[in-house]
């Protein structure tokens, strides 16, 4: 999921300070799971910009906030109040708030989180970055840990000189990503074809943004 | 004889390390060229060490040059995306630079640039392999050049590394990238050290143990507790905390001549690499208590 972090609220204050009214939209996806954009902190937020003299005219938990037309199709309902709020503070993620940007074209749109990374939630709230979304998977050729993700230099054919005890040199709390791999590979008896195989300078053209995707086949007339 | 055909020749090779400043007054730096002058088979030439921003490593190699001592540019993947590094080695090829030293740098972290964006597009097996290339005649791309390097090309690799089998697993690779010498991190005990040269000889590569000089006790567990990949024995700490504070540093020194000595009588390895870190002066008077001038 895209793990966001809400920002500090006096920059919103400061984004926000010639606007006297507000439509909150949250998204029940990521942003719920990482409480940033659920019913609770869109409550939260309402009473913030209340006591701040502020006037919230609706609040809405999107399904999914970055798919543009659900979420256009949801808030008709809502029309009224969108019509009335000055400004729409969105508390997802940036897609979900650049949706919020293409759906309402005279509105300014301002992010109520910064948006961090793709990332796995280990226990409640707590969440790991093990993809960087390069665009071209390496997983198959290193164990399925991604060193690209999981060492800070993105090292591709083994530990850098920095890894003391297993640790990298960057901070004792992470793990050495090869060191990670190596053992891995060794439990699954691949070793052979980890040492053997060297990665060449990897292609980053998949990354070049901004990337899109059309995965549905057009069908025929 | 360059410091390729020494080591080829098969005699002892002996090589510093200057650090180019921050800032553009170079004179202390010149004085430790002339220091060294006549008396190392190359300079290793730092490329922003410990991700601090200083001279590039380039023209302080020539400079090396121009003070009559051969450089090896030491080229780090952490600033320059794989065009950069490319770029820098055809530009070190028409000023003469025959040496190189492929490693994947600091991370900018450690530096005093924190907030730069780390590059690392390839990593020192890939830069060793880009070097074979531009030898060759070819880029990474698979483009051809009009004419082509010659480099003599290197890397470093961590003989005491925790865990040691996947620094291995790297070595290997960078030898068979095309790396025909290495330059160890610091080793302070040989048996260990004989251990893994017993892996290295495996390979058709020179090896050049690492030494940092030992200048007091406190330097000794700063190295064991903070740099990856550096062990002192307890029975060297001892060494140092006998001789006392005064005295300290002399016997630092006596213990890098008295390993080197060892590892170049008993033929252990190929050479050695002082690393003097701001005490290029004293690296003359290692040498001569080592024997080797």
């Amino acid at each position: 999921m895209i793990i966001t972090k809400k920002r500090e609220f006096k920059e919103l204050m400061e984004n926000i300070k010639t606007y006297k009214s507000f439509f909150l939209l949250g998204c029940s996806e990521c942003a719920t799971l990482c409480g940033t954009g659920g019913e609770p902190e869109l409550k939260a937020m309402k009473e913030t910009l209340e006591a701040e003299g502020k006037t919230v005219t609706g609040t809405f938990v999107a399904k999914t906030g970055c798919q543009v037309l659900g979420t256009k199709v949801e808030l008709k309902p809502f029309k009224e109040a969108l019509d009335k709020a000055e400004c729409i503070i969105v508390m997802s993620c940036g897609a979900g708030t650049q949706s919020a940007v293409e759906l309402y074209e005279d509105k300014p749109v301002y992010p109520a989180n910064d948006s961090m990374f793709l990332g796995n939630m280990t226990r409640l709230q707590f969440f790991d970055e093990r993809c960087s979304l390069c665009g071209k998977c390496i997983l198959d050729k290193t164990g399925g840990i991604c060193p690209i993700t999981a060492c800070p230099k993105g090292l591709l054919n083994g530990p850098c000189g920095g890894c003391k005890d297993g640790h990298c040199e960057i901070s004792p709390d992470i793990k050495c990503a090869w060191v990670r791999i190596y053992e891995r590979m060794k439990k699954l008896d691949r070793l052979q074809e980890l040492c053997e195989v060297t990665l060449e300078a990897k292609d980053w053209s998949a990354s070049q943004k901004p990337r899109t995707l059309v995965a549905r086949e057009e069908k025929k007339k | 004889m360059s410091f390729k055909d020494i080591l080829n020749s098969g005699k002892f090779a002996v090589t510093a390390e200057v650090g180019p400043p921050k800032g553009t007054d170079i004179k202390e730096m010149i004085h430790h060229m002339e220091l060294l002058k006549g008396k190392l088979d190359a300079v290793n030439v730092t490329d922003n060490q410990s991700a601090v921003m200083r001279i590039c490593s380039l023209a302080v190699c020539k400079v090396a040059m121009e003070h009559g001592l051969e450089p090896i540019l030491q080229m780090t993947c952490r600033d320059r995306n794989r065009i950069g590094l490319q770029s820098d080695l055809l530009g070190a090829s028409i000023l003469g630079i025959k040496n190189v030293l492929c490693m994947t740098g600091d991370h900018v972290s450690a530096g005093d640039h924190k907030g730069a964006k780390p590059v690392y597009d390839i990593e020192s097996v890939q830069l060793l392999k880009a070097v074979d290339g531009l030898n060759k005649g070819k880029d990474i791309s698979g483009n051809d050049l009009k004419g082509s390097t010659d480099f003599f090309q290197g890397a470093v690799v961590t003989p005491e590394a925790n865990p040691l089998e996947p620094q291995l697993m790297k070595f290997d690779k960078k030898v068979r990238a095309g790396a025909n010498f290495f330059q160890t991190q610091a080793i302070y005990d040989i048996e260990k050290f004989r251990e893994f040269m017993k892996h290295a000889r495996k390979f058709p590569v020179k090896i050049l143990a690492g030494f940092v000089v030992l200048k007091s006790v406190g330097m000794a567990n700063f190295l064991n507790n903070n740099v990856p990949g550096i062990r002192v024995p307890q029975a060297l700490i001892d060494e140092l905390k006998a001789a006392g504070k005064e005295k300290a540093l002399d016997t630092g020194m006596n213990i890098t001549a008295r390993h080197i000595k060892q590892l170049k009588d008993e033929k252990i390895c190929d050479g050695v690499h002082i690393m003097a870190i701001g005490m290029e002066d004293k690296v003359p008077m290692i040498m001569e208590r080592a024997g080797l001038l």
